[in-house]
């Protein structure tokens, strides 16, 4: 084991000093992605700070017209909760389709956008729904915020604190997993809300969660998998891996789009 | 999930045919029962293994120096190490052909260079990254067709063991990569091609898969100048026994094999495996010695034989086959380990259950740069039957013969002469066919699904000969309190033979099973077996312990006539022994030994009038949903039926059988290592999907049929393997059914059944 120093702030604040003060230092919040990532040796922080202990991250309220979900609250939370369901029922399913039992009692939906693994399922729901990242310093927008594969707009000594959701009037996910690890293979978020139409993609992108405008455009007229039938996307760009080919992705993608679309 | 079962029991008496739950089963899931891979011994040492990354190469220098200067590094070994304390560091069942760690070559990644030794674990695994090498890279074979006619060759020089007869004519051979051929001729198939009104020919191919068992393989190697004792996940420690010995150029009563539960094996942990290397270790560090793999560096040590199966039959004008060719290829991977078993034991089944004058089959077992590749649950032969089941399949729908009444046609029956020249006996296979059409409701039309998800149903149905001929030989010990103990060799690793043998003998000598103490496996005090494999097990051992249970109680009955008690006198076996040494004092010890009788097969013709003991049959039928627009496979039923004589233990037998099938299954869906010039890029369980509760078929059936093997113990034989045979083809041809198209290739994962169904519309995938 390597030595790597400990810390667990109560407030945002002191967690923004904590990082601030050291380059090094890694936030823990469920700790799915990160401790795996120690254990395997692929990084060696040399801090961690625990966000477990600081109140008021967690927590889901509807506001208005938006669904405010706190950064540590655990994807299980988000699955079982009654709000959620009433307000966006897409977002509870997707949030019980992450991993298993274990993992969405201890992951959190900040960690995961914070860290936007390129098959995680959150990203798919934040770009689908054009949510609102807020920060310990901003709000940042949802086509703002994702950068690439494991990068997002965060700055060094910037922590998410809630997300907000703008309530949609139609959505819904469809996921097809990877067999082994239960992330996406491919994922495709769709939505309505007025005239503002998305569709996100994740696990397909070489650079993580996208939109794919050509079918945003194809369902202004009709928000119906009619809309885009016949319609592909191409496989340049995406992600080809063992689990599968780019075209199989590509092919997913079209698929998944309109199963989604019959649910919404 | 559904589950249907119905073994017929053995009505014998009060133990035999009875669900006796497993005498273990506490201890496991109380976490108090002991494993190697958990087990430490004072002032032992750790080891990290460090690794060759490249396929084929020479090794031009293997820098320790920075690892033996870390804090806590007690010792860093290559080769030229372990030479010093074994001089000829080779071993291995078939040929001594695997060095101690890698000697000049490397053959494969992930084969062992260098060992880091520490008191902690973490230490060694530090120092092993500060270990460097330089290789000068050699061109690399990796298909198993290709191996034959390589110019590559993975060994320079072939160096069969001498444990077996068949292989004695490739000693010395240079210029191969074929570790064995094992032929059977029967009949004239070329006459019999000539004449037929079809002929098909097809070729499939599996994948690299690995055993995964969830107790990583790990032994614990204590040497010292008077003797040696090695703690291992074994399973066949007299085995083991026997090629330490002859490491060491010594007897074998100086050799200790002890052997706890194992976490499980499937063939991964037979013959010797790491037991060579932690035996040098210990001997140069002078202090017990732990090698304990990762479930990643599994990946590195064995696995299952990925396969070419080339076959063709030639079928009359009234649907009998009258011919079948059969070249089988297997990929055996760096080291032979007992790929040359494999390719002669489920090589002279490789023309399947069916009744065919004339057989022509050629299987080779072939080295190539990759993990070595041993047995898995099966041997090989649900390698084969996923060809020929699938093959056979493909020609009842080429011919528009119903695919029941083709195999009908064409079954081999009861008294008619195997391929091999052996007659069939007590081979239930057309109860099993009977009983499968009747689970499935095959006469009856099914639902075909409507929209995108089209469903469709399989089977297929299997033979196989035991590994033969092997010996066993068990001890039953009557106490003076009349308490009674069983040592047997017999591993059980999770398949419950403990209690099974446990029942055997409480039949014999009257008493529950319950009661039985199975002694923990220990060379020293249990005596020699053969190996906990191919289903072996129960037929060999069993016919052992229930001898050693019956001379027991001969000598019962006779100690009971010495100390004058009338003919058939019930008198309790404590008060018996008083009555022989005045207090409670003395044994009864009875023995058994079992061996087969058996003709090798000829070479040449590969024929034989007595080619095995007993036969495995089993069938497998799946129905299957299929997503057509994603290739999303649903397996919404999986019938399991087998032949296995009578049951000793009903609920074992059930598990035996829906743990082999689940097994099968995630070979067949989704297992398999992916290669990159000779890297496994999917070393992880996260990348490998292993089968979880959520791939068990929504229903599932495990059914045996009612019938007795009459050479068995108690009317039994073998059932750890044989549900796995079917599996594969039986899933591939109700993929058929449903959808109109044929997988030659496992895995059948969602991304190949959609490219095969987008080949057949006319738009292969990436050509819009």
């Amino acid at each position: 084991m390597y030595a790597f120093t400990y810390h667990r702030p109560t407030t945002v604040r002191q967690a923004v000093n904590l990082l601030a003060k050291n380059s090094e230092a890694k936030l823990l919040a469920g700790g799915h992605s990160l401790i795996p990532v120690m254990k395997l040796r692929l990084g060696s922080p040399g801090a961690l700070i625990d966000m477990n202990k600081i109140e008021g991250l967690s927590g889901i309220e509807l506001k208005g017209r938006s669904l405010v979900i706190g950064a540590m609250t655990r994807h299980g939370e988000v699955a079982t909760s009654q709000v959620v369901k009433e307000a966006l029922p897409a977002l509870a399913d997707l949030a019980g389709m992450i991993g298993d039992p274990a993992v969405r009692h201890r992951g959190t939906i900040g960690g995961a956008i914070a860290h936007n693994d390129p098959s995680a399922d959150y990203p798919a729901a934040v770009l689908g729904l054009g949510a609102t990242i807020i920060t310990s310093k901003r709000r940042i927008e949802a086509d703002e915020f994702f950068k690439g594969m494991f990068e997002t707009a965060l700055e060094p000594d910037e922590i998410i604190t809630k997300v907000s959701f703008p309530l949609a009037k139609k959505a819904a996910y469809q996921k097809f997993k990877q067999p082994a690890s239960g992330f996406a293979l491919v994922g495709v978020f769709v939505s309505k809300r007025g005239a503002d139409i998305r569709v996100a993609v994740t696990g397909a992108g070489a650079s993580g969660a996208f939109r794919v405008t050509a079918f945003e455009e194809a369902l202004k007229k009709r928000f119906s998998p009619k809309s885009i039938e016949g319609m592909t996307v191409p496989a340049t760009g995406l992600n080809g891996d063992i689990h599968g080919s780019a075209e199989y992705r590509a092919h997913l993608i079209a698929v998944l789009a309109r199963r989604a679309l019959a649910a919404a | 999930m559904a589950t249907i079962t119905d073994q017929g029991t053995a009505k014998v008496g009060a133990q035999v045919g009875r669900s006796v739950p497993r005498l273990e089963g506490r201890d496991k899931v109380t976490g108090r029962a002991e494993y190697t891979h958990t087990m430490r011994l004072s002032g032992m040492l750790h080891v990290k293994l460090f690794r060759s990354t490249v396929a084929h190469g020479r090794i031009k220098s293997v820098d320790t120096s920075a690892a033996k200067k870390l804090p806590g590094v007690a010792h860093v070994v290559t080769i030229e190490d372990v030479r010093k304390v074994i001089p000829d560091p080779y071993y291995g069942p078939a040929f001594h052909d695997q060095p101690i760690l890698a000697d000049g070559k490397v053959r494969f990644v992930g084969e062992p260079v260098a060992a880091v030794l520490a008191a902690d674990p973490h230490v060694a695994e530090q120092a092993a990254q500060l270990i460097v090498a330089e290789y000068e890279e050699l061109p690399a074979v990796y298909d198993e067709v290709e191996a034959l006619t390589s110019k590559v060759h993975v060994h320079d020089v072939l160096k069969p063991a001498g444990t077996f007869a068949d292989l004695k004519h490739l000693k010395d051979a240079k210029g191969t990569n074929l570790a064995l051929d094992y032929r059977l001729r029967r009949g004239d198939v070329d006459k019999a091609f000539a004449s037929a009104a079809h002929v098909f020919e097809h070729e499939f191919r599996t994948q690299k898969v690995l055993h995964l068992s969830f107790e990583p393989h790990a032994t614990i190697a204590d040497y010292k100048d008077s003797g040696v004792t090695l703690h291992t996940a074994s399973q066949g420690p007299s085995f083991v026994r026997t090629e330490i010995a002859r490491l060491l150029g010594w007897p074998e009563n100086k050799v200790r094999i002890k052997v706890p539960y194992l976490g499980s094996g499937y063939g991964s942990k037979l013959y010797i495996k790491l037991e060579a290397l932690a035996l040098a270790l210990s001997m140069i560090a002078r202090l017990p010695v732990k090698v304990a793999l990762t479930m990643e560096e599994m990946f590195y040590q064995i696995t299952k034989h990925p396969s070419t199966f080339r076959i063709k039959s030639g079928v009359d004008k009234d649907g009998k086959i009258i011919a079948r060719k059969c070249e089988v290829y297997w990929n055996g991977g760096a080291y032979a380990d007992i790929g040359p078993r494999v390719t002669q034991k489920s090589g002279l089944t490789a023309s399947g259950p069916y009744d065919i004058d004339n057989v022509w089959i050629d299987s080779y077992a072939l080295y190539t740069n990759m993990t070595p590749a041993g047995a898995l649950r099966g041997f090989g032969v649900p390698q084969l039957v996923w060809a020929y089941e699938s093959h056979t399949d493909m020609i009842a729908r080429a011919l528009k013969i119903d695919a029941v009444e083709f195999r009908r046609k064409n079954l081999l029956r009861e008294g008619r002469p195997h391929p091999t020249g052996t007659v069939l006996k007590d081979a239930a296979i057309e109860k099993v066919l009977d009983r499968l059409v009747e689970r499935i409701n095959w006469k009856q039309p099914m639902d075909r699904g409507t929209g995108v998800v089209r469903r469709g149903r399989g089977l297929g149905i299997a033979i196989k000969a035991v590994i033969s001929p092997t010996t066993s030989v068990a001890i039953v010990n009557v106490s003076a309190d009349g308490s009674v103990a069983l040592y047997c060799g017999t591993i059980d690793m999770g398949q419950g033979s403990d209690t099974a043998m446990a029942q055997m003998v409480g039949e014999v000598l009257n008493m529950p099973a319950e009661s039985v103490r199975v002694v923990q496996r220990d060379t020293d005090v249990t005596p020699y077996d053969m190996g906990t494999l191919g289903s072996r097990s129960l037929f060999h051992m069993g016919h052992a312990v229930r001898r050693a249970a019956e001379d027991a109680q001969e000598k019962l009955k006779a100690l009971a006539c010495e100390v004058g008690e009338p003919e058939g006198s019930n008198i309790p076996i404590p008060a018996l022994f008083v009555k022989k040494y005045g207090m409670q004092a003395g044994n009864v010890i009875g023995t058994g030994i079992y061996k087969p009788d058996y003709v090798p097969p000829a070479p040449g013709t590969g024929l034989s009038s007595n080619v095995t003991p007993f036969w495995m049959i089993s069938g497998a039928g799946a129905e299957v949903e299929v997503d057509t627009e994603t290739g999303h496979i649903k397996i919404a039923k999986l019938i399991s039926v087998l032949d296995i004589g009578k049951s000793i233990n009903p609920k074992i037998v059930e598990t035996q059988i829906s743990g082999a099938a689940l097994m099968q299954l995630g070979f067949t869906m989704f297992e398999k290592m992916h290669l990159d010039g000779g890297q496994v890029t999917n070393a992880s369980l996260a990348d490998y999907k292993i089968p979880g509760f959520h791939d068990v078929p929504t229903a599932m059936e495990n059914l045996t049929v009612d019938v007795t093997q009459s050479n068995g113990p108690f009317g039994a034989k073998g059932v750890g393997e044989v549900s796995t045979f079917c599996v594969s083809p039986a899933i591939a041809n109700a993929i058929d059914d449903a959808v109109g198209v044929r997988l030659m290739e496992l895995p059948l994962n969602p991304e190949s059944v959609l490219r095969a169904l987008r080949v057949k519309a006319g738009k292969p995938l990436g050509d819009e």
